[in-house]
C-alpha cells in the first residue's frame, strides 16, 4: 500500500512552480499570437483605408444615433430573430444571395453592354443564342439525340462566326430601333425562358412526387399543365417588362437602364420571394432580410434629407463610381472607366481561360493514362502546372508583351491582351482548383456510370461533371478576384494607367482600377492620397471580397450537403 | 429468331457516330492540356529571345558583376544593386513570415479547436487574397508614417568603459518616403498564408501514432509538438519556406510603391541603413522600364533579361520546394 501511493506521488509534479506548465502555457500564447498578428496588422491597416475613404468624424452624431434606428438596430433584433430558427435562417442566406447577387449581375450587365453598345451584343446575341435554342428545341421533340450533343456548341461557334461575317448588314436594321429593344433582347428574353423552364421543371418534379407511382396518362397529363406553366411564367415576365416599358416610355425616361434593372433583378428576387411565401410556411419570415437592410437604408436617407443632418463627408460617393477621373479636383474625380474596365478585362479573360483551364484538368484527372508516352506526358503536365503557378506575375506580363504585342501586333494595352495575359497567369490556379473538385468526386460513381455502359464522355458529362461543379465555381471564382486586383502584368503590357472612357470593345484601350490606385498614389494633394485613393481600394477591396464570399458561400453549401 | 445473337451483339457496339464523338472529345481535352505546355514554352521562348540579344549587347559577366544599374540614363547594366535590393526585401518579409506562419501553422494543427480552425484558416487566406497593389500603398501611406513615428531609435548596448567588448550603439534611423523596412513588413504579412498552410498540411500529415506515442511516454504538449510532430514534418515546413521566399522574390507592386526606384549596393557594416533607404528590386527595375516612354533598343530587352533571371530563380526554388515535398510524401504513405 505505502509502494503505491509513492508511485502516485512520483508521477504527480509537486514543485512549487510547475516550469513544463508554464512554458506550455507560453508557447501556446505565442502560437496563438503568430496566428492572429497578421490577421490584426491587416484589420488595422483596413482600419485606416476605411478611415480615410469615409471620413467617419465628418458626421453628426445626430446622423449616427439616426443610423442605428434605421439600420442597425431593426437589422440586429431581425439577425437575432432568424437566427435561432433554422429554415429562416437557410431562406434568409437564399434570399441574400437572391437580392444582392441579380443586382450585381444585372447592374454588371447593364454596364458592360452600354459601354461596348448594347446593338452590337445584341446581334451577337442573337446569332449565339438562335441556332443552339433551335437544336435545343429540336432534342426535346426528336428520340435521337446522338449528334444534338456536340451540335450545340458547334451552332455557337457557327453562329457567332455567321454574325461577325453578316454584321454589316444586320447592325444597320438593329440600329433602327430604340435601345431598350436590345436590352429587352439579350436580358428579358433569356431570364423569361429560364424563368418558364424553372417553373416548369419545379411543378412537374412537385407533382411526381405527390403521386408517386404514376402512369402514362398522368404524365401526359401533367408534362401539359407543366408546359402551361412554364408558358404562363415567360409570357408574365415579358408582358410586365413591356408594362415597365410603356411606363417608361410615358414618362419621358430612357426605359433601357429599367428593363434591365427590372428583368435582371426584379423578376428573379419576386420570384424566389413569392415562391418561398407560398410554400415554405417555417422559414417565410427569412425573406425579409434584405428588405430590412435596404429599408433601412432608405429610411436614413429621407430623414437625413429631410431633416438636414450632417452625414458623412465620405469620397465614396456616386461621383467616385459614375465619373471618369479628375486630377485636379478630387471631389470630381470618378473611376468610372476603371470599374468598368476592369470588369470587361475579367470577365473576358473567363472565356478565355476557363474552358482551357477546366479542360487541362479533365485530362489529368479523367483521360490521362497512368503509364507509356501518355503517362509521361501526364507527369510533365503535373510539374509543368505547379511550375507555373509559382512564376511571378511580371514574368507573365513579359509573356503577354512578346505575344500580343511582339507576335500578333496588337496595339497597347487593348482589352484583349490584357485579359489574355492575365489568362494565362490564372490558368494554373484553374487547373489545380478544377483538378482537387474532380479528384474530391467518389470513384465508385464512375464505375456505377461505367457499368451501366456509359462511355467515358457520357460518365464525365452526366456523373462526374455535375458533381464537381461546386467545387470547380469556387476556384474559379478565387480565381476572378485574384486576377481582378493583378497589376504588375498589365504594367509591363502597358495598360494606360488613365483613361476618361470606358473601354468599346475588345479591341479598344482599357484601363484597370488596380492601375488607378498604383498611378494616384503619391499624388501631391493631400485629398487624393488619403480621399480618393483609400475609397478606390474600397471599392477594389469590395468588388474582391463579393467574389470571395460568393465562392466561400459555394463552398459551404456543398460542403454540408455531402 | 435465328439472328437474334447478332442483334444482341450489334446492340453491345457503339455507334460508329457515337464513337469517334468520344475520339473527338478526348482529343479536344488533350489539346487543352497540351496548350498549358505551349504556356510555359511561350514563356521561355519569349523570353530567352530577347533576354540572348540584350547579352550579346551587354556581356552576361557584366552584367551579373556590375555594380551600377542605370539604364535610361547611364546606360550601366550591373543587376547586383538590384538583386542586392531584391534580397533585401526577401530576408526582412521571411524573418516576419517564416516564424510567424510557422507558429499559427502549429497552432492549427496541434492546438486550435475545431471552430477555431474553422474562422482563424480562412481569415489567414484572405492575407494572400488582398491585391497587392493595396499592400504598396498601405505600406507607403500608413506603415511607413507608423513606424517612422517612433523612429529614429538608438540604445547604447554596451557603455565606455566596458573592458574587453567595443563600445556599441544601436542606432535605426529614421525611414526615407520609400523605404525597404514597411515593404518588408507588408510583403512578410502577405506570404504568411502560403507558408501556414503548406505547413498546416505537412504538420497534419504526421499520423497520430507518433503523438501518442509521446504522450504514452509521459511528455507535454509543448515536448510533442516542438520534438515529434514539428521534426516529422520539417521537409513540408522547409517547402512551404522555399516557396514563400520565391513569392517575395516575385513580388512586384507591393515593392514598386513601398521601396521606390533608386538601385543601391548594400550599406555594410550597417545593415540597419539597408531598411531605412529606399532601394530596387529586379521586379521593380523592370516596372520602371516598362512604365518609361518609348525605350528602344538595349535597355527594352534588358527587361526581358531581368526577367529570365527572375524566372530562373524562382524556377529553381520552385524545383527545389517539390523535390523536397516528395521526399516528405514518401515518408507516410
Amino acid at each position: 500500500m505505502g509502494t503505491e501511493n509513492e508511485t502516485t506521488e512520483d508521477l504527480r509534479r509537486t514543485d512549487g512552480i510547475d516550469l513544463a506548465q508554464l512554458r506550455g502555457g507560453l508557447f501556446e500564447a505565442s502560437l496563438v499570437f503568430a496566428t492572429v498578428v497578421g490577421i490584426f496588422a491587416l484589420a488595422v491597416l483596413f482600419g485606416y483605408i476605411a478611415f480615410d475613404a469615409f471620413q467617419p468624424l465628418t458626421a453628426s452624431a445626430r446622423w449616427y444615433l439616426l443610423y442605428f434606428g434605421t439600420l442597425v438596430a431593426p437589422t440586429a433584433a431581425y439577425t437575432l430573430y432568424v437566427r435561432r430558427r433554422p429554415a429562416a435562417r437557410d431562406v434568409n442566406a437564399k434570399a441574400f444571395g437572391v437580392f444582392f447577387g441579380s443586382l450585381m449581375l444585372a447592374l454588371v450587365t447593364y454596364i458592360v453592354a452600354s459601354a461596348l453598345d448594347p446593338k452590337d451584343v445584341f446581334v451577337y446575341a442573337i446569332f449565339g443564342a438562335v441556332p443552339p435554342t433551335l437544336v435545343f428545341l429540336y432534342a426535346r421533340i426528336s428520340d435521337d439525340r446522338t449528334y444534338t450533343g456536340p451540335l450545340v456548341p458547334v451552332s455557337i461557334v457557327g453562329g457567332l462566326a455567321a454574325g461577325g461575317a453578316l454584321f454589316d448588314v444586320v447592325r444597320p436594321i438593329v440600329g433602327i430601333a430604340q435601345e431598350w429593344v436590345a436590352y429587352f433582347g439579350f436580358v428579358t428574353l433569356p431570364v423569361a425562358g429560364i424563368l418558364g423552364l424553372v417553373v416548369a421543371r419545379r411543378y412537374a418534379a412537385k407533382s411526381t412526387a405527390e403521386v408517386g407511382v404514376a402512369d402514362d396518362d398522368w404524365r401526359t397529363v401533367m408534362g401539359r399543365q407543366a408546359k402551361y406553366r412554364g408558358g404562363l411564367a415567360f409570357g408574365a415576365v415579358v408582358g410586365s417588362t413591356l408594362v415597365v416599358v410603356v411606363a417608361a416610355l410615358v414618362n419621358g425616361i430612357d426605359p433601357a437602364f429599367w428593363v434591365v434593372i427590372f428583368s435582371g433583378f426584379v423578376v428573379p428576387v419576386a420570384y424566389v420571394v413569392g415562391q418561398t411565401v407560398l410554400d415554405d410556411a417555417d422559414g417565410r419570415i427569412g425573406v425579409a432580410g434584405p428588405f430590412v437592410v435596404v429599408g433601412g437604408v432608405l429610411v436614413g436617407a429621407i430623414i437625413e434629407r429631410q431633416f438636414a443632418i450632417q452625414g458623412l463627408e465620405s469620397f465614396l460617393t456616386p461621383n467616385l463610381l459614375l465619373n471618369s477621373w479628375d486630377g485636379l479636383n478630387a471631389s470630381n474625380a470618378g473611376v468610372y472607366p476603371q470599374i468598368v474596365g476592369s470588369i470587361v478585362i475579367v470577365a473576358f479573360m473567363a472565356l478565355l481561360a476557363f474552358p482551357v483551364g477546366i479542360g487541362a484538368a479533365i485530362y489529368l484527372e479523367e483521360y490521362a493514362p497512368a503509364s507509356g508516352w501518355g503517362g509521361r506526358l501526364a507527369t510533365l503536365l503535373e510539374v509543368n502546372i505547379s511550375n507555373l503557378a509559382g512564376v511571378p506575375s511580371v514574368v507573365y506580363g513579359l509573356l503577354g508583351l512578346a505575344l500580343f504585342r511582339n507576335a500578333l501586333g496588337f496595339g497597347t494595352g487593348i482589352v484583349f491582351s490584357a485579359a489574355g495575359t492575365l489568362g494565362l497567369l490564372i490558368l494554373p490556379i484553374v487547373v489545380v482548383s478544377t483538378q482537387e473538385a474532380l479528384r474530391s468526386v467518389p470513384d465508385s460513381l464512375r464505375q456505377a456510370s461505367f457499368g451501366m455502359g456509359a462511355s467515358r464522355w457520357q460518365t464525365l458529362r452526366n456523373v462526374v461533371l455535375p458533381e464537381a461543379v461546386p467545387g470547380t465555381l469556387t476556384g474559379t471564382i478565387l480565381a476572378l478576384a485574384r486576377a481582378i486586383g493583378e497589376t504588375a502584368p498589365l504594367v509591363i503590357i502597358a495598360v494606360a494607367t488613365t483613361r476618361y472612357t470606358p473601354p468599346e470593345g475588345l479591341f479598344s484601350a482599357a484601363t484597370a482600377l488596380p492601375l488607378q490606385i498604383f498611378a494616384a498614389r503619391s499624388s501631391a494633394h493631400a485629398e487624393f492620397r488619403h480621399g480618393v485613393v483609400p475609397a478606390a481600394a474600397v471599392v477594389l477591396l469590395v468588388l474582391m471580397l463579393l467574389m470571395n464570399a460568393t465562392a466561400i458561400v459555394i463552398r459551404n453549401r456543398y460542403e454540408r450537403r455531402s | 429468331m435465328s439472328n437474334e445473337p447478332g442483334d444482341r451483339k450489334r446492340s453491345l457496339q457503339r455507334n460508329g457516330f457515337v464513337v469517334r464523338k468520344e475520339r473527338f472529345y478526348g482529343r479536344l481535352i488533350a489539346a487543352t492540356a497540351v496548350l498549358t505546355i505551349l504556356v510555359t514554352v511561350g514563356i521561355i521562348l519569349a523570353l530567352s529571345g530577347r533576354a540572348l540579344t540584350f547579352w550579346s549587347a551587354v556581356s552576361p559577366i557584366a552584367f551579373f558583376t556590375g555594380t551600377e544599374w542605370s539604364p535610361i540614363i547611364n546606360e550601366t547594366y550591373g543587376v547586383l544593386p538590384l538583386l542586392s535590393g531584391t534580397l533585401i526585401v526577401t530576408v526582412g518579409s521571411a524573418l516576419i513570415a517564416l516564424p510567424i506562419g510557422l507558429g499559427a501553422a502549429i497552432y492549427l494543427s496541434e492546438y486550435a479547436s475545431n471552430r477555431a480552425r474553422g474562422v482563424l484558416k480562412p481569415a489567414l487566406e484572405i492575407l494572400a487574397g488582398v491585391p497587392t497593389v493595396i499592400y504598396g500603398y498601405m505600406a507607403l501611406v500608413y506603415v511607413t508614417p507608423l513606424i517612422d513615428g517612433v523612429l529614429p531609435f538608438s540604445a547604447q548596448l554596451v557603455p565606455p568603459g566596458v573592458p574587453v567588448l567595443p563600445e556599441f550603439t544601436f542606432v535605426m534611423p529614421s525611414l526615407r518616403t520609400f523605404n525597404a523596412l514597411s515593404a518588408s513588413i507588408v510583403v512578410g504579412i502577405m506570404i504568411i498564408p502560403m507558408v501556414s498552410s503548406i505547413s498546416e498540411d505537412a504538420l497534419s500529415a504526421v499520423p497520430d501514432s507518433l503523438r501518442e506515442a509521446g504522450y504514452g511516454l509521459g511528455s507535454t504538449k509543448f515536448d510533442v509538438s516542438t520534438k515529434i510532430v514539428v521534426p516529422s514534418a520539417t521537409s513540408g515546413i522547409v517547402a512551404s519556406y522555399v516557396l514563400a521566399i520565391s513569392r517575395a522574390i516575385g513580388e512586384t507592386m507591393a515593392v514598386v510603391m513601398a521601396m521606390g526606384m533608386s538601385p543601391q549596393m548594400p550599406y555594410f557594416p550597417n545593415v540597419l541603413r539597408n531598411l531605412a533607404e529606399s532601394s530596387q528590386t529586379m521586379t521593380a527595375a523592370m516596372v520602371q522600364i516598362a512604365s518609361a516612354d518609348s525605350l528602344g533598343g538595349v535597355t527594352y530587352e534588358a527587361m526581358f533579361a531581368l526577367g529570365m533571371t527572375l524566372f530562373g530563380i524562382t524556377l529553381i526554388m520552385n524545383v527545389l520546394a517539390e523535390l523536397v515535398r516528395r521526399r516528405f510524401r514518401e515518408t507516410y504513405q
